[in-house]
């Protein structure tokens, strides 16, 4: 009997295959790991506080000692941009949920009831989408007054019948699908089949298009406050740090840079995680 | 409208009106004087100047600081003030005033014409004043005219075609420095007749040195050279029609792209250049830098309800922060820090013992707090009866304060916090300013707000107690006090200056002592000119800008 010694083939672990493989989602991963420990825990990265004021310090360019240097009042820019992660990413979760919320609602209920309701949801929707996202936002900010509250409502208003267009697509497609039509004819109850397959097939890939949001809704958030209609002074809020840092543009250029660079670098990485995100769920519907 | 009025003219606290310039033309050659680009060369007819200014005006004509910086260069006043401060002859080449104060004959130049072509009169001139002072509805008017000669005027009568006699109530010592602002400038009767409301706003017909060309709402207004020009001022630099064919004001509210786009050649004439680029603009352009007179931006406080209805927490909170430190800081030391809050240091009869009251010193804040029963709680704020030290600042973002007293306010509101004051900073857009939000009482507890005149008299505007048949909406403290009633009212309608001066120093000291306002800063105009242009000044009442002189060389 000879036996037959099969080479062994050596393996690397999954995590070091998945690295050399999709290398930009792990980098994007990092990013999105170090932006939630400064949301929860910013004083891990900086020992400084945002708001104290040091007047013998005012606009020193980036150092080992002040890493984004300092701005007007001394205040150290690193910290700032550390602790105003929070609300920027929390309006950036937030704003995408309550979009979603109503695009839920309005996209199930134009979706599944149909006919009249539909027509006038879609009406609706159509009319609300002539008018530019940042229009809405506004529109909201000019009746309830700047706020965090009010900037979450305003991004999350502003986008949302773009979602709920995309919700009710998502339903018309899975009410028409094989499985579902499979699902009646065995004689579920209507109520059963919508909550067993046409919620979590027309759900998931919306979780992609949420996380994509996210991104989305960071940069329209900071586009409020560099008007002056997001949160009040003094919070390092990023766009109000963009705000802030205009008239320094030629003169100590840190302060509009890179609070910039951030939020780009923030919006790339999860707007990248979330196209990962839909490549995996796209074909898990059924 | 009474509220859009009231928060307007406020704003336009800009208004203000004697001048101190601190600043100059850094210009390579030729003569200049603090509130000039100098003199050189031989001029050229012709050109066009492009001017880029900050906030685009709600009409051309009207009671906002902002509404004379371009009426100023369409319509002509009766006299204006030199840089010496004295009065000086304009459509009026002489006056004579009456023993007993009470009656002004004004002697017209003659043969003026609008530039419709009627004749700037005794009748014109007279139907102006009794237009300032009961205007056919609140939008036509112009407020600040209006409240500056309502204490004392009585009527306004045509003696002949080039003689008009101005009678007062009240000997009015500051009545003639008043009417130099750009406010009082003529307009013609038979246009507005014609036109109405809509005229003046959109194209007030004067006598002055431009015309109105085209107004592209947003984006600029075009001012034409009026060729048929004969009536500028004792003071202006040139005698005849202007030089150069257009001055376009552009509106560019971004302060870096506003400043930049003198350096590009897009402009020749730049309003209110960033501080953090004034040394630059002092390196390469000529500058003008203009310490407006009358109420600067400082604190008005609500007096009446809330934590500051206590004086001691109102000196607390003058104690409490360092002005001086955060005004240098946030305007890189090129803004002077103002410690009186009634009127600024380029006022006359400014007040400066009161000026230096209150300077830094936490641990009196300390103290007096302690003493009206507030008490620091574990994060520092101090409360009483369970409430929170709480004070809200609604302040106009960009529209009363620039970028800078934003940030110097950011820098106050950590130093207020150290002793115990839980400061909220609230940004007003134009329009919610302009709604009147956050004016009424209770809805605020200080507010930064500028008027600017130049005269002490303004303190007569700011400060004149509410009555129930006069309420005063300008009165932003609501501090109705007697004593300083009469104080100011005295000082107004002395005839010796000196003592009248006095009197107007007395007032102040009566609102520092009262914390009835908190000094912050002065209100000021700081302008960068191209090398290329000569001869553009502004004049000494408010710094509004004059074009009628200005040239280019070869």
């Amino acid at each position: 009997m000879t036996t037959i010694t099969l080479p062994t083939v050596v393996r690397s672990p999954d995590w070091v295959r998945h690295l050399r493989a999709r290398p930009t989602t792990v980098l994007a991963s990092l990013v999105v790991v170090v932006a939630l420990v400064a949301a929860f825990a910013p004083g891990v990265l900086t020992p400084h506080s945002p708001t104290t004021i040091h007047l013998q310090q005012t606009l020193r360019s980036p150092s080992w000692h002040h890493l984004f240097g300092t701005d007007e009042a001394g205040r150290d820019l690193f910290t700032r941009v550390v602790y105003g992660t929070r609300e920027s990413l929390g309006i950036g979760v937030g704003a995408t949920a309550i979009a979603m919320a109503i695009a839920i609602v309005f996209g199930f209920t134009a979706g599944l009831v149909g006919g009249i309701v539909d027509s006038l949801i879609t009406r609706l929707l159509e009319v609300l989408f002539s008018f530019p996202a940042l229009l809405l936002a506004l529109l909201v900010v000019a009746v309830r007054g700047p706020s965090l509250e009010t900037e979450l409502i305003a991004v999350g208003v502003g986008s949302a019948p773009g979602y709920a267009r995309m919700v009710r697509g998502q339903v018309l497609n899975v009410r028409e699908a094989p499985y579902v039509e499979a699902a009646s004819a065995l004689g579920h109850r209507r109520r059963t089949v919508i909550r067993r397959h046409l919620f979590p097939n027309a759900f998931r890939p919306l979780v992609a298009v949420m996380t994509l949001g996210v991104g989305q809704s960071i940069v329209w958030a900071s586009s409020l406050s560099f008007l002056g209609f997001g949160v009040p002074p003094p919070s390092p809020e990023w766009g109000a740090l963009l705000d802030a840092g205009r008239d320094f543009i030629t003169t100590s250029w840190w302060l509009e840079i890179l609070p910039g660079l951030v939020i780009v670098l923030l919006a790339i990485a999860v707007t990248s995680l979330g196209r990962t995100l839909q490549h995996k769920l796209e074909g898990a519907a059924r | 409208m009474k509220t859009l009025s009231r928060r307007r003219g406020a704003a336009s606290g800009t208004a203000a009106a004697l001048a101190l310039v601190a600043g100059l033309a850094a210009c390579g050659s030729g003569s200049s004087s603090e509130n000039t680009a100098a003199s050189s060369g031989t001029p050229v007819q012709g050109g066009v100047i492009s001017y880029a200014h900050v906030q685009e005006p709600p009409c051309i004509f009207g009671g906002w600081i902002q509404q004379a910086y371009v009426s100023r260069n369409v319509l002509d006043g009766l006299v204006a003030e030199a840089d010496d401060g004295s009065v000086v002859p304009w459509l009026a080449t002489s006056w004579t005033t009456s023993a007993d104060g009470l009656s002004y004959t004004f002697t017209l130049k003659p043969g003026v014409k609008f530039t419709d072509g009627t004749s700037v009169d005794a009748a014109a001139v007279a139907w102006n004043f009794n237009f300032w002072e009961n205007p056919p509805n609140a939008n036509s008017g112009n407020s600040t005219a209006k409240v500056s000669l309502d204490p004392y005027y009585k009527d306004a009568k045509a003696l002949d075609a080039t003689h008009v006699k101005i009678d007062l109530t009240k000997p009015y010592g500051q009545f003639l420095r008043l009417i130099t602002q750009g406010y009082f400038g003529i307009q013609s009767p038979t246009a507005f007749q014609k036109e109405g409301v809509k005229q003046n706003c959109e194209d007030p017909i004067g006598s002055g040195a431009f015309t109105v060309a085209q107004w592209k709402h947003g984006q600029e207004i075009v001012l034409k050279r009026n060729p048929n020009y004969t009536s500028w001022p004792a003071n202006a630099k040139h005698k005849g029609p202007a030089y150069v064919d257009e001055v376009d004001y552009k509106f560019v509210p971004d302060d870096v792209s506003r400043y930049a786009s003198l350096g590009t050649g897009q402009s020749q004439v730049v309003y209110e250049v960033p501080t953090s680029e004034w040394k630059d603009a002092q390196s390469k352009y000529q500058t003008i830098k203009y310490i407006t007179p009358g109420h600067p931006p400082s604190f008005f406080i609500d007096t009446t309800d809330g934590p500051f209805a206590d004086l001691k927490v109102r000196q607390a909170f003058a104690y409490g922060a360092d002005r001086k430190g955060a005004v240098e800081a946030a305007f890189h030391g090129v803004i002077p820090y103002e410690g009186n809050p009634a009127v600024s240091q380029s006022t006359p009869g400014y007040n400066a013992q009161a000026a230096a009251d209150y300077a830094y010193d936490p641990a009196k804040a300390n103290a007096l707090l302690d003493q009206a029963g507030w008490v620091k709680g574990a994060d520092g704020i101090r409360t009483k009866d369970g409430k929170p030290l709480t004070i809200r600042i609604p302040y106009g973002s960009g529209v009363i304060l620039p970028q800078e007293g934003a940030a110097a306010l950011q820098i106050l509101q950590q130093q207020w916090k150290q002793v115990g004051f839980n400061v909220q900073l609230i940004p007003l857009s134009q329009a919610e300013l302009f709604a009147g939000k956050d004016s009424a009482p209770g809805t605020f507890d200080a507010t930064p707000s500028y008027w600017t005149s130049p005269s002490p008299a303004i303190l007569w505007i700011v400060y004149r107690p509410t009555t129930k048949a006069n309420p005063n909406g300008n009165n932003e403290s609501f501090f109705n006090s007697n004593q300083l009633s009469q104080v100011i009212q005295a000082a107004n309608t002395e005839p010796d200056g000196a003592k009248a001066d006095q009197l107007y120093q007395q007032a102040q000291q009566i609102v520092q002592d009262n914390a009835a306002g908190i000094g912050f800063y002065t209100q000021y105009s700081l302008y960068a000119v191209s090398k290329k242009l000569h001869d553009f000044w502004l004049e000494k009442s408010q710094g509004e800008p004059v074009f009628a002189d200005a040239y280019y060389t070869k």
